[in-house]
Parts: C-alpha cells; structure tokens; sequence
C-alpha cells in the first residue's frame, strides 16, 4: 500500500514537472523598478505560477509556472495590462 | 506676463511629481512628503488600471498654516509604453475638509500631472488647483527632472540625482529650487533634498 501510494505521488511530481514551462513575454514600458513590483506581485498570486523574474535590461518578463493549464496568453496579457504594461509578445519554453 | 512665460517654460521644460498616483490593480501606495509647502500624506487603492481611490491629507506650512483631509480619485487618462520609456498624464482630485484657526471650511482639489521617463531620464510637470473656502484658492505648479547614474536594473538599488522647481504664488517664498537624491528597492522609495529656501525634504513612498 505504502509502495502504491509513493509510486502515486512521484507519477503526480513527474507528470506536473513534465508540464511545466517558462513563459517569456516581452513588454514596453518597463523602465522602473519601482513600478514593476506590481508585475511580481500579481504574477506570484497565480496559483499556477511557481517564479517570475523582471529584467529592465531585456524588457522581459519570465514566468515559471506549475502546470500547462496555468497561464493561457490572454491571461498573462490582462495581468500584464493590469499592472500598467503593455505585451509585445509571447514565448513558451517547456 | 513674466510668471506665465515661466510656467509656460516650466511646462516646455519638464513635466512632474513624486510618484505615480496609481500602482498596479489590487496595489496599495502609501506615500508621506516632507518639504517646504508642509506635510503631505496620502493613501491610494489600485482598483483598475486607470482608477485609483484614496485618502488625501495636507498640513500646509510656509504660508497661511492649515490642514486639509478629505477623499480623492486618481485617473490615469493616457500612457505611452514605449520600448525605451514610458509616459503618464494622471489627474488626481478630490474634495474634504480645510482646518484653519480652528474652523472647518469646505476644500476641493484637483491637480493634472505629466510625466516621462526612461532608466536614465525622467521628467515631470504638475499643476494644482486647490480651494479652501474662506481660507484661500491657490494655484500650485511643480517640474522635476533628473538622471540616473546607471541604469539599474530590477533587483538593483536604483539612483537619481534631481532637480525640483517649485511655483506656488501663495507661499512666502514663492519660486523654490530643491536639489534631491532619491533611492529606491522593490517596493520602498525615498527622496531627500534640501531647498532654495533652506528646508529639508524628505519623501518616501511604499507599496504593498
């Protein structure tokens, strides 16, 4: 029993790790820090979302999420919007 | 006809204020600023990307002393994000109470705020129009520009050395130059200067 419910969690681990991705989306406007902490913390109250790291330099936002469901384009674009930025375009990496 | 191509030359100079009056949607923006017009504290909820609702507090000091509390609604009515920059007109304004010699009169406020920046450069302009009934209607403007000595980038301390002009006709000292420093990290920023007219200024932001 305790065997089966091991291989239960791990195949959930696995299957969850297996469908994680980076998303990156590059936005105008982000040229203060100070305003795009808005960014971090609207992305990081996703429940799919595991990490999101700002780079002024790149323009770029980088979001790790939890599972393939989590953020769909139209989602991110509207957090994005919501925060003050506007999206120029949108990468997936598995 | 001499103040109003100052101003003119102001608003052609820089446009300006101490922070954005509207944060991020859910966002809450708590800003105190110290300097030679008096005690500013003001509190804002983000509840839209172009509305915000809060809470406005003044003790006017440096001319007729009172103080002014009363709700205010922030519009964001245009932004530009550029690949380089980005730029606001905001319009904050609002109506409450004016405290003077131990009276309460009506007050109303409204105020039209530009700005422009990019890592290394910023720029603003501010007009406001206050109206304390039976205490005084004032006309207040203020430009700021400034730079950074790096571009800092997201997780950095960031650096601005800058310089604010002050023009509030109701003042006793009514043209003010104030050279400031301001810092900011995540969510914390803080401003301090000393003026023309030997104030100190000290202004902090916070968002949560």
């Amino acid at each position: 029993m305790r065997k089966l419910l091991f291989a239960l969690i791990m195949l959930m681990i696995i299957s969850n790790a297996a469908y994680a991705e980076t998303i990156k989306a590059k936005v105008n406007g982000l040229v203060c820090a100070f305003c795009a902490t808005g960014i971090e913390k609207t992305f990081k109250a996703q429940p799919a979302v595991s990490d999101v790291k700002v780079d002024l330099e790149k323009k770029l936002v980088t979001i790790d999420t939890k599972s393939l469901q989590g953020l769909d384009d139209a989602t991110i674009t509207k957090l994005l919007t919501d925060a003050g930025y506007t999206v120029t375009d949108i990468t997936r990496e598995k | 006809m001499k103040k109003a191509i100052m101003a003119a030359a102001l608003f052609a100079f820089a446009q300006t204020a101490e922070a954005k009056p509207i944060s991020y949607v859910g966002g809450v923006m708590a800003m105190q600023e110290n300097d030679e017009t008096g005690h500013t504290l003001s509190l804002d909820y983000t509840f839209d990307p172009h509305y915000a609702v809060g809470l406005y507090a003044k003790e006017e000091e440096n001319g007729k002393h009172y103080t002014t509390i009363g709700p205010q609604l922030n519009t964001l009515i245009q932004r530009w994000n550029l690949p380089d920059g980005q730029a606001n007109i905001f319009n904050s304004t609002g109506a409450g109470v004016s405290r003077f010699h131990g009276e309460n009169n009506a007050a109303a406020w409204t105020s039209m705020l530009a700005d422009y920046e990019t890592r290394r450069i910023f720029t603003s302009y501010e007009a406001r129009f206050t109206y304390a009934d039976h205490i005084e209607n004032a006309f207040w403007q203020r430009a700021r520009v400034g730079f950074a000595p790096y571009a800092a980038n997201y997780d950095d301390v960031a650096t601005w050395f800058m310089v604010q002009v002050d023009d509030h006709p109701t003042k006793n000292d009514t043209w003010v130059v104030t050279p400031l420093v301001r810092f900011f990290y995540k969510t914390t920023l803080v401003e301090a200067g000393y003026s023309s007219n030997h104030h100190l200024m000290a202004n902090w932001v916070l968002q949560f």
